[in-house]
């Protein structure tokens, strides 16, 4: 059986990708994604972190090298949804100052947009999404609507947490989530039980699998699972012009022609299968200028743990986190190291797993265990750091000499955290200890530093000598062929990707379908003139 | 892949289990608990190895080889890229699970030959086991921790241990 070409091909069935399938198809082109993946529903969200980790990336390891590893097993996932499907709904918006790091502080690389290019997209992605949040309360957000839902409450953990802010002169607020604190559009309202990390099978935390999959597949998107993108393939008359994708499913290799190929396979494996399409005569799409791989980034992160007298019940919640401190965020160059920094405050937290509190203290073992496990169940408290990385050239993807079954060159990661982003991590984790002494915390401890997030590779740009896409993900040396995703990100600001994604995603579809939102966002009352 | 139900069917059967081990000769779907007081025979791990890990995790988490967890990581590792162990996402790719678990837990038995659990466990942590030959002794024994928490509070039982809800959206196959 031949598959009929589509107009469209789309390399990733995850956040980007089901967002432009879903734009695409229902604007009437014919859309095929290609998912290397096995297909899932809902109906896999086992409620466990044991099953969580079978929604983990499980095809052809990542190499990794570098001061500090991106961590692509732990960062990365596969299947329908794709990482997406298990992610923990922490929707933030990127700051203005972070659209302009170089030209601020002469460090990274700047945007080839502002953050008024992407407001609309925040805004529209926002109301069709939905996000439970205080704009009111959060008083660093950038200009933008008021949030759709309100925020999701606040239990004690929260509660005694934010008492170590208060003490320490910091003010926090509800983060804001896409996960419904009320039922919308259909969806039910979240029940506080901890399991983002499973996976959200009711449908409350908004998963590609309950929201731009069941558009995509009501506008006639086929998903092809279990295929994996081999190369990119290139009119060999026309240098500008991308043919379609050669990948490989049921054991053999196969070709699929298209008028438009967009690669939405995450950081790491879109690099991969954009490098994979050298040919002898001709550098991979996007490496005319051997930038191709560059600026690979990732947010340096860490755990601050505690126990309190008070019962904190830290089951009670959502994955991500009930509280926002986002004092830190605008000063990047402060003193004390380099970069924006925010909180996630008061994880609702297992007692296994990598971000459990039994694995956080190693030292504990045998008779002493059962008993500090039983306190910290109803005791323990922790928030989450994430701070900003720099982009740096020479971080980067690259392909190996190794190759998978299907004979493709293994991706390669090199990166290495600047001097300066080291030393924000800690003086932050040091303040983070601090704000839970000042809590009434008997005991703090901290995780060690942690990559989360990843980002670059296929950095977009103004000058083509130094990025690989235009501000539309469009690959600078062709006509036809895309990327999306966070490997566009050319710096990694301090906030979790997927709400910036997944704008970025409509306002490439607007692109494509010659849609552009000229209109930049009207400035309310209030905006700072000069962001 | 072996014959017999497939996991939707046991789920609605009500069943409690997890995967197939060998017992007397039979292949048997059960949970790694199960499995280990029946006495399963090992598919991937070696007798000793399953001795080794069955003592230190022992000293490391009370409880461990009651809740099966030698059956638990033998079972996981030939399971191959479907392995739902901790190391699938600290850096140990699946291709190299086997190997891992096969040396770190040479290394371990050998260290139990001359002295104490609770001894070769402060040594692991401070990776100072004399002639210890396999991975980095205190990361060995991060993930044997990791995986011994997995098999006894990971699971309804153990949550009911901690006096926490469970509060599945979907349960799990096995308690655990
Ligand atoms: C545990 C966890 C929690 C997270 N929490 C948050 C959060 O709270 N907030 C937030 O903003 N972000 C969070 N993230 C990050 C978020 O999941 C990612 O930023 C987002 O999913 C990236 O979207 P994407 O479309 O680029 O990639 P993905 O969603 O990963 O989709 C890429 C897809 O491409 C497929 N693919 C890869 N290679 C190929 C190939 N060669 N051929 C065919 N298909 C291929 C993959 O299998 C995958 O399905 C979290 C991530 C994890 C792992
Ligand atoms: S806590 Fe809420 S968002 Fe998380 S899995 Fe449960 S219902 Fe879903």
């Amino acid at each position: 059986m031949t598959t009929p070409a589509p107009d469209t091909i789309i390399v990733g069935a995850g956040a980007a990708g089901l967002t432009l399938a879903a734009r695409l198809a229902e604007a009437g082109e014919q859309v095929l994604v290609l998912e290397v993946g096995p297909q899932r529903s809902v109906k896999d969200m086992i409620s466990s972190q044991i099953w969580a980790r079978q929604l983990k990336w499980s095809g052809p390891p990542v190499e990794e090298s570098g001061t500090h590893p991106v961590g692509h097993a732990f960062n990365a996932g596969a299947g329908t949804g794709g990482s997406a499907a298990h992610h923990y709904g922490v929707w933030l918006r990127l700051h203005p100052g972070d659209f302009s790091v170089a030209s601020d502080h002469g460090k990274s690389l700047d945007w080839p947009i502002s953050y008024r290019d992407v407001q609309p997209y925040y805004d529209r992605v926002q109301e069709q999404v939905g996000i439970s949040g205080d704009s009111e309360a959060e008083i660093w957000r950038p200009p933008g609507s008021p949030y759709p839902m309100p925020p999701l409450p606040v239990f004690s953990q929260a509660r005694v947490l934010a008492r170590g802010f208060a003490a320490t002169g910091r003010r926090t607020a509800p983060l804001p989530l896409a996960i419904n604190s009320v039922p919308r559009h259909g969806r039910a309202a979240c029940q506080y039980d901890g399991w983002c990390d499973a996976g959200c099978p009711i449908g409350a935390l908004a998963n590609p699998l309950v929201t731009s999959l069941p558009r995509a597949l009501a506008a006639g998107v086929t998903i092809m699972h279990e295929a994996q993108a081999l190369r990119i393939l290139r009119d060999p008359n026309k240098p500008n012009r991308v043919t379609g994708v050669e990948y490989h499913h049921q054991g053999v290799p196969r070709q699929l022609m298209a008028q438009r190929v967009i690669v939405a396979a995450f950081t790491v494996q879109s690099t991969r299968l954009l490098l994979n399409s050298a040919s002898e005569d001709r550098p991979a799409p996007g490496n005319q200028h051997d930038q191709l791989g560059r600026y690979l980034t990732t947010h340096p992160a860490g755990t601050v743990f505690g126990l309190f007298e008070q019962e904190t019940l830290p089951h009670q919640g959502v994955s991500g986190g009930q509280l926002l401190c986002h004092d830190d965020y605008k000063d990047k160059a402060s003193p004390g190291g380099f970069g924006s920094s925010q909180w996630m405050i008061a994880n609702a937290i297992k007692p296994n797993d990598l971000l459990g509190y039994g694995t956080s203290r190693a030292d504990i073992s045998g008779k002493q265990l059962r008993p500090w496990l039983m306190k910290a169940a109803r005791h323990l408290a922790n928030m989450t750091l994430v701070t900003e990385d720099l982009s740096l050239p020479d971080n980067r993807i690259t392909l190996s000499d190794s190759r998978d079954p299907a004979g493709m060159p293994l991706a390669h990661t090199h990166h290495d955290i600047a001097d300066v982003s080291a030393q924000r991590w800690q003086q932050r984790i040091d303040e983070g200890l601090d704000i839970f002494r000042a809590a009434g915390a008997t005991d703090v401890w901290h995780g060690p530093r942690v990559a989360m997030h990843i980002m670059g590779g296929t950095v977009m740009g103004r000058d083509d000598t130094l990025s690989v896409t235009d501000s539309f993900g469009r690959v600078h040396d062709t006509d036809n062929l895309y990327v999306s995703g966070p490997s566009l990100f050319p710096s990694s600001g301090a906030v979790n990707p997927t709400f910036t994604l997944t704008a970025l995603a409509e306002r490439q579809a607007d692109h494509m379908l010659g849609l552009a939102l000229a209109a930049a966002a009207t400035p309310s009352p209030g905006d700072d003139p000069t962001l | 892949m072996p014959a017999g139900p497939n996991r939707r069917e046991v789920l609605a059967a009500g069943g409690a289990a997890l995967g197939w081990f060998l017992i007397g000769g039979s292949r048997v779907w059960a949970t790694p608990a199960d499995a280990a007081s029946a006495g399963f025979s090992p598919q991937v791990l070696g007798k000793e190895q399953v001795q080794a890990l069955a003592s230190i995790g022992e000293a490391l988490v009370p409880g461990a080889t009651q809740a099966g967890l030698a059956a638990f990581v033998d079972n996981q590792l030939e399971a191959g890229s479907e392995s739902k162990l901790m190391a699938k996402y600290v850096g140990v790719p699946v291709e190299q699970q086997t190997d891992f678990y096969r040396l770190s837990l040479d290394a371990v038995g050998l260290a139990l030959q001359k002295n104490t659990a609770d001894e070769v466990l402060a040594a692991m942590a401070a990776d100072a086991v004399p002639g210890w030959n396999g991975p980095p002794a205190s990361y060995v024994m991060f993930l044997l921790r990791a995986d011994a928490l997995d098999v006894v509070y990971g699971t309804q039982a153990g949550f009911a241990q901690l006096g926490i809800p469970y509060s599945a959206h979907i349960l799990p196959e096995a308690n655990w």
